[in-house]
């Protein structure tokens, strides 16, 4: 990734967007390093201690894709 | 009307596939707009007569992704952006901006017994902004000629 100056958006369209995309992208990060967590001896509580949401919120949202990936979640830690 | 529900049916379940490979829990109009690529019908067949086959679509909005993260500052290698992650279960429910597509459909449609499998597509080209509109236009696609060529299939002025 380079690019770390943000520009501002020319018109509101294209700064919209960039927040839809954003979040997009935001959110595949999220799956891919909660999944690279999961699979490594990271706990849920550690996860979400470090996303600064509940252990709750983060196993709501990726407990079920985790197991269909075939990922090993610890029961409860 | 018969038609056209089943044919929003069909296009309903096949965006709800395209939904679950990109990890989304609702069905959006972009998922509305390449099931609609790929289900045999007249949306199929007029987004073909401007290019736009499955691939196309989905190159289009991979762009409009793309172009709009650069817009935000960042930019990628070309295969180095994360992939989406496909969500465990098949999305039911349509989101924001897949009900605004069937909500414009319906309008465009004015009396309902006439409702045609076009007017799904109708409904997609009546939105203005946001991801599917700025995706068609990186397409290259008029998207004001292609709503006339819809609306001459289906019989209106």
């Amino acid at each position: 990734m380079s690019g770390v100056e943000i520009p501002t958006p020319q018109n509101p369209a294209d700064g919209l967007a960039a927040v839809v995309a954003l979040r997009r992208l935001a959110d595949r990060l999220e799956d891919a390093a909660v999944e690279q967590a999961m699979r490594g001896d990271w706990t849920w509580s550690e996860v979400a201690e470090a996303l600064g949401i509940t252990r709750q919120a983060v196993h709501k949202k990726h407990a079920r894709r985790l197991i269909a990936a075939g990922v090993d979640l610890p029961r409860r830690r | 009307m018969r038609e056209f529900g089943k044919y929003v049916q069909a296009v309903t379940e096949r965006a709800a596939e395209e939904a679950q490979q990109a990890g989304a829990t609702t069905i959006e109009a972009e998922h509305l707009l390449l099931a609609m690529a790929d289900e045999e019908g007249d949306g199929r067949r007029l987004l073909g007569s401007v290019g736009l086959d499955l691939q196309a679509v989905r190159d289009a909005l991979e762009t409009e992704f793309r172009q709009s993260l650069t817009a935000a500052g960042i930019t990628f290698e070309t295969d180095s952006l994360p992939g989406a992650s496909a969500a465990p279960g098949k999305p039911s429910r349509l989101g924001t901006s897949g009900k605004l597509v069937i909500e414009r459909s319906m309008l465009a449609v004015g009396n309902k017994k006439k409702a045609q499998p076009a007017h799904l597509l109708l409904g997609v080209l009546e939105l203005n902004v946001g991801t599917v509109p700025r995706a068609l236009d990186l397409a290259g696609v008029d998207r004001a000629e292609l709503k006339a060529r819809v609306r001459e299939l289906l019989g209106d002025e």
